[in-house]
């Protein structure tokens, strides 16, 4: 029971990683790579702040500050630089593996014996595994509810309208550069947040700990939408998200409780996400084969 | 609000609310057998002997595995995101000890189980990963076995074989922490003794390549120093293929890293320091308690020495070093 509990909570922490994601990868219609150097940035930041000292939910704000500053970077590299997005995000990313060493001054920070945001005091009561639960809850609530709120307003309908169609929206008189640069910049802030989340619930960063993350933020995105397939509010699609990031550390759970070698996990993660990423076009393709035994059927008469 | 939604919400939170009635009762049914959880960092040679010896010090100690005590391994395969769900199933199991080989490991499962003995394995610094306190009295939950090296064994060996030496390269992975340690301790060390030391880092197994023939144009080092460093390990065929084309020889500080092509090393035997924390284990099984149990180090090492790759490379080995040394016979594997 523990270990689920125990997933449910990394389930809400990560999720700020798909929440974050989902505004360049669904809503601008981007893969963005910056993300694999400010998730761990994030970490960097915060456990580097919080050794010196500073209130763990602060270190995660500036965390999330620096995350913003490279999405800027990529912004810029991609609207004035004209450098194709993938490329302008793997350049960040690079550039941030040196920066984070920086940063920490070493490649692995502990955190051990420090206070974080989910072993401070006033959690003191609540049983093991539970205030990853609570404090994730609290966050994740107020990080879509706040964007929801956000992609309601004027600009944030711009924003929307730049994703969909960039010619029409530049038409409209919409700053189609601005908009996809605030958009990297929001992002890439959430996904720091999620990666000082990270690492005060693990309890050390780790410049190494970027690499596969964006499978990890896509696999909430795409197991929410699989598993909810109807047409869905914004605040309702955010919501799934989440519980496609709780849902995906439950399939992880149990691959590892199945026994099965953890050198494999990383093939898992590719094979759930895949099946989720053809499940639409395998329901279609299905259908048309009964369509196809139909018509030949009703031909034979 | 979309029902599907709704329900997968209410059910998320029924769980919760089960989970949290289970741990308020607390029923805590005592094993039969205890257990004791094993996650390593990751796989490659070096660890794999840990865990080895971790077995052999049990069962040495009183500890037959599957009728004495249970083992739950868990290989985290090196990927970051893995250590905290296997350390969370350590914590629901109930671990009697808990154990984690190499330091990301170990402060994976210290920072999720306070309550229950922790042991660290083949962690270099534990002091500066916030493990332990201080080494002879831990003061908390965890205690464990370093593999800090013997480097001035390592480098007068290294002297005694190549006494013409003036320059030695030095190649790490600048993001493994404990390599990074030991890599700057022998850099002063050498400096001390009046070498010049030239240090290279790869940030990934994939700069090996490129850095090493950087290294040894031109046979600009004498010799190479490697210390304890997984990534290097897992891609020291590389290493040694441009060291044996330049004819320098590579002295790493791990014995695996010998056979894979190295000369010599006073090793920190891998199986031995997996033997010290299967007996310091069964000890805390015993009752020992982690905060009063001294983080202990291996003393000495052994010296091995890989005898064809040594004359391959024109190196004669004196009496001295002879009598004690271990040899490996066969280049490669």
């Amino acid at each position: 029971m523990e270990i689920i509990v125990s997933a449910i909570g990394q389930g809400l922490i990560w999720a700020t990683l798909g929440v974050g994601l989902f505004l360049s990868f669904r809503i601008l219609n981007f893969p963005d790579m910056t993300v694999e150097g400010t998730f761990p940035l994030g970490a960097a930041v915060s456990v580097t702040l919080i050794t010196m000292g500073m209130n763990p939910l602060l270190a995660a704000l500036i965390a999330a500050f620096a995350g913003g500053i490279a999405g800027l970077v990529t912004g810029l590299l991609y609207t004035k630089g004209k450098i194709p997005i993938l490329l302008a995000g793997i350049l960040t990313m690079t550039a941030i593996y040196s920066i984070n060493l920086r940063i920490m001054g070493q490649a692995n920070k502990s955190l051990l014996g420090m206070t974080t945001l989910f072993n401070a005091k006033w959690l003191d009561f609540l049983p093991t595994n539970f205030p990853t639960v609570l404090v994730g809850l609290i966050l994740i609530t107020l990080i879509t509810g706040g964007m929801a709120l956000f992609l309601q307003t004027e600009l944030g309908q711009a924003f929307i309208a730049t994703g969909d169609n960039p010619a029409m929206a530049r038409s409209m008189g919409i700053n189609s550069d601005a908009m996809t640069t605030m958009g990297l910049i929001i992002s890439n802030a959430l996904i720091a947040f999620g990666g000082a989340l990270v690492a005060q619930n693990n309890g050390f960063a780790d410049v190494n700990m970027g690499i596969g993350i964006i499978v990890v933020a896509l696999a909430s995105i795409i197991i929410g939408e699989v598993a909810f397939s109807e047409q869905m509010t914004l605040g309702e699609r955010l919501m799934t998200i989440v519980i496609g990031s709780i849902l995906y550390r439950f399939v992880l759970v149990a691959v590892l409780y199945a026994g099965f070698n953890a050198n494999d996990l990383n093939l898992f993660s590719a094979v759930i996400l895949g099946l989720a990423l053809l499940l639409p076009q395998l329901k279609q393709k299905i259908q048309l084969s009964k369509v196809l035994k139909n018509g030949v059927a009703q031909h034979g008469k | 609000m979309n029902k599907k939604i709704v329900g997968t919400v209410i059910g998320l939170g029924v769980i919760l609310a089960i989970a949290a009635g289970q741990s308020v009762i607390e029923k805590k049914q005592a094993n039969q057998v205890p257990t004791v959880g094993v996650m390593q960092f990751m796989a490659h040679p070096a660890l794999n002997q840990i865990y080895q010896g971790i077995r052999i010090g049990l069962e040495d100690n009183g500890y037959r595995i599957g009728r004495d005590v249970k083992i739950d391994f868990q290989n985290a395969q090196g990927d970051q995101s893995n250590l905290k769900t296997m350390a969370s199933r350590f914590e629901s199991e109930h671990t009697a000890v808990a154990v984690g080989i190499a330091t990301p490991a170990a402060v994976a499962i210290a920072n999720t189980i306070h309550d229950r003995p922790v042991v660290f394995s083949a962690s270099t610094n534990p002091v500066s990963a916030k493990l332990v306190k201080n080494y002879a009295r831990p003061g908390k939950n965890v205690t464990g076995v370093s593999d800090q090296a013997p480097l001035e064994q390592q480098l007068k060996m290294m002297r005694t074989l190549l006494p013409q030496m003036q320059t030695i390269g030095v190649i790490y992975t600048s993001s493994d922490d404990s390599a990074t340690t030991e890599a700057t301790k022998f850099q002063h060390l050498a400096q001390q003794a009046g070498l010049t030391v030239k240090m290279y880092s790869i940030a990934s197994s994939n700069d090996l390549n490129q850095t090493s023939l950087q290294m040894v144009a031109g046979h600009n080092v004498d010799a190479v120093f490697v210390p304890t460093d997984n990534t290097i390990a897992g891609a020291m065929s590389t290493l040694i293929k441009n060291t044996d084309a330049a004819k320098v020889p590579v002295f790493p500080t791990v014995d695996t890293m010998v056979k894979q092509g190295g000369v010599a090393s006073e090793s920190i035997n891998q199986k031995a320091i997996g033997i010290a924390t299967g007996k310091m284990v069964a000890k805390i099984l015993d009752g020992a308690e982690p905060a009063t149990t001294p983080v202990d180090f291996m003393k000495t090492g052994d010296l091995i020495i890989n005898r064809a790759q040594a004359e391959k490379l024109g190196i004669t080995i004196p009496d001295t070093l002879d009598q004690r040394a271990h040899y490996i016979e066969s280049i490669g594997k």
